[in-house]
This record gives C-alpha cells, structure tokens and sequence, in this order.
C-alpha cells in the first residue's frame, strides 16, 4: 500500500516536470544571428553612466566587429534614436576576436562570437525613458555568409 | 495510530509536490508570456519580406531547401560590370552555372577561381558561368576589384533586387544554380561546397541533351 502512494506520486511529480521541459524548448529556428537581451537599465538621474547593451551572437556563427580588418565587410554597427531626456555620447564597442576561415587560414577576421556588450554613455533626465535603436551585423557561418540583417533594440531607461 | 501519521504525511507530500508542480508550472507560463511579449519588441526590420522569402525557399530551414531543383530556370536580362545587357536567354542551349555572391562574403570568393578554372576546362562543351553579385551597395569598383583578384574573366552582374526573389529569395551566400541545355536548374547548392563537388555539378550539366555551340559571348 505504502510503495503503491510513493510511485503515484512519483509519477505526478514526473509528469509535472516533463511539462516544464516541453515548454522551454525550442520551437522555431531563429532567422536572426544575434539576439538581444533585453533589461531595464537604472541610472542616477543627471549624472553621467554607462548603459550596457547585451548581445549573443547564435552558437556556430561570427559577425564582423565594429571594426572589420577590411573595408569590403560589414562592420556591426548600433544606432540609437533621439530621445527626449536621454543625452547618449558616442557609442564603445568591445575588441573583437581573431578569426579565419577553415579554407582561407592567411586571411584574419575580427570579429564577435557568443556575447558581446556594446556600452553608451549617457546623461539621463529623471523618470522613465525608452530609446529605440537598431544593430546591424552581418553573419557568417565556417561555410556560408548570410545578407545584412537589422536587429531592432529598445533599451528601458529609469533615472532616479 | 501509527498507519495514520504515516498516511497523513505521504498525503502531504504529495499534496505539496502537486502544489509545487502547478506554482513551477504557472511560473514558467508567465516567463515564457514575458518572453513573448519581448519578441514582440525585437522581431526583425523585414520581417513581412522574411517571411515572403521564407515561404519561397522552404520556411524554416531559412532558404537552404534546394526549392529550384527540376525547374525552369527564371529568366533574367542584367547588366555587366561593362556595361552590356545580358540575359539567360543568351545561352539558351547551353549548360550554365548562375552563382549569387558578394563582396562581403568570404566562402564565395574561395569557389570563383574554381568556376573560372572550370569554365576553362569545359568551354568546348559550351560551358558558361555568370556571377550574380547581390551586393547593391558594394559600387561596380570595389565589385570588380573583387572579381579581378579572384581572377575571374566570366561575366559579372548586377543583380537587379527582382532575379533574387525569382530564385527563390537568397538567404545565404554563395549561391549556385546548375542550369542544363534545356534551362532547367539540374542542381542548387548553398554555402561553399567542395571543389569536387562543383564539378561533378558541372559535369551533370554538360552532359545533358544535344551539344549546342552557339550563342552568348
């Protein structure tokens, strides 16, 4: 009687959690090759900070860095729009990393892979603010090169 | 007494795994509610031409399906680095190879001295290669600086942003279309492929139907 009780609950408690799995997986192949992670940034009102914008190039993919070691390729580039109470200054990119091609060893690219945080500094009027902006990159993987994309960001200011 | 206690915890038990099972439940609902909401503020530029494209090349493998293969091939009528009109038609009984490429794209400039050297090699079967550049904003120098490094004499075109889309939207780079003496795409290639590969494509298309010498450049 006693093991009968334990194994039903063992199995609602397995169910429960094989639900869990089948609601974080995946369900579609991405079409862009860089995400960005969203967060609400708080900064100290008229005071000068640094916002940090995250991204993550997808696993087996590379973007070219801000700066490219050739003019021919398209750099990653982020540009924010005006926004009422937010002073941005020019924006820091991070270094890229040394990268060639399987078929192509002499020729070294820079470029992102997995994370990278692109960081603007601003001056931000107190209370909430949004700025909308957009990263365009262009992608490659170790066999193929995929048309410039546009990434849409929106970064969620709160100054106090 | 004892069987009592000993049933009243493993009722609680249960009850509490139950309890955490539909909390962890509705959290992760929630999250991924969140998450949604979320991809509503990053979904891309062009998503609708994404989409479009996406249903033209197959949907979720993101254009890679060889969606021509069997096909006529589309029509086009572009314009050379030198200024010339050329269409496909020009070559009509001929095997040809259409390649899309660009000067940003690293994989496609490896394969052009391939297709140059091909090209060589299978001229007397009336073999002919096009490139395809889809790189509107590149400027007809730097195009053919590219193509003059890779040392390639066949034709070089300017896409038109039409002849993409008529080949089933080209979400990756390079590109290639193998095109019989009938004008039907025998074979279609994504990514750079080997060089071996390449000409047993070729190969596949100098072989087809009745040998025809005349017409194009």
């Amino acid at each position: 009687m006693r093991g009968g009780w334990v194994a039903v609950g063992l199995m609602v408690g397995s169910s429960l959690v094989s639900q869990q799995g089948n609601l974080s997986a995946p369900t579609a192949k991405p079409k862009q090759y860089v995400s960005y992670a969203a967060e609400e940034q708080v900064v100290k009102a008229g005071k000068k900070s640094v916002v940090e914008l995250r991204f993550r190039v997808t696993e087996g993919f590379h973007v070219n860095s801000h700066t490219p070691k050739s003019e021919l390729l398209i750099p990653t580039n982020l540009t924010l729009q005006p926004a009422g109470g937010v002073k941005a200054d020019a924006v820091q990119y991070p270094a890229g990393t040394e990268y060639s091609f399987s078929f192509e060893p002499g020729e070294k690219l820079d470029v992102y892979t997995g994370a990278f945080t692109v960081k603007v500094p601003v001056v931000v009027d107190a209370g909430s603010h949004t700025v909308d902006g957009v990263l365009r990159y262009q992608a490659c993987d170790n066999a193929a090169c995929y048309p410039p994309k546009s990434l849409p960001v929106q970064v969620v200011l709160t100054a106090k | 007494m004892r069987r009592v206690v000993v049933l009243g915890v493993m009722v609680a038990g249960i009850a509490l795994l139950l309890w955490a099972g539909w909390h962890n439940l509705r959290e992760r609902k929630l999250a991924m509610q969140r998450a949604r909401e979320s991809q509503v503020v990053l979904i891309p530029e062009k998503q609708g031409q994404a989409a479009e494209r996406g249903a033209q090349s197959g949907g979720e493998d993101g254009g890679l399906a060889p969606v021509m293969r069997g096909k006529q091939a589309p029509a086009f009528a572009l314009t050379s680095l030198d200024g010339k009109k050329v269409s496909l038609a020009d070559y009509k009984g001929r095997p040809v190879l259409v390649n899309f490429w660009a000067t940003w794209c690293g994989p496609c400039k490896i394969e052009m001295p391939w297709f140059e050297e091909f090209r060589k090699q299978y001229a007397a079967q009336g073999f002919e290669v096009l490139g395809l550049t889809d790189d509107a904003d590149a400027g007809k120098d730097a195009i053919a600086k590219v193509a003059q490094k890779a040392g390639v004499t066949y034709p070089i075109l300017l896409t038109d942003g039409k002849v993409q889309d008529s080949y089933g939207g080209l979400d990756v780079l390079p590109m290639s279309f193998y095109v019989d003496r009938n004008g039907v795409i025998v074979e279609q290639t994504a990514g750079l492929g080997s060089k071996d590969q390449i000409e047993a494509n070729i190969k596949k298309i100098v072989a087809s139907g009745a040998v025809a010498q005349t017409g194009g450049q």
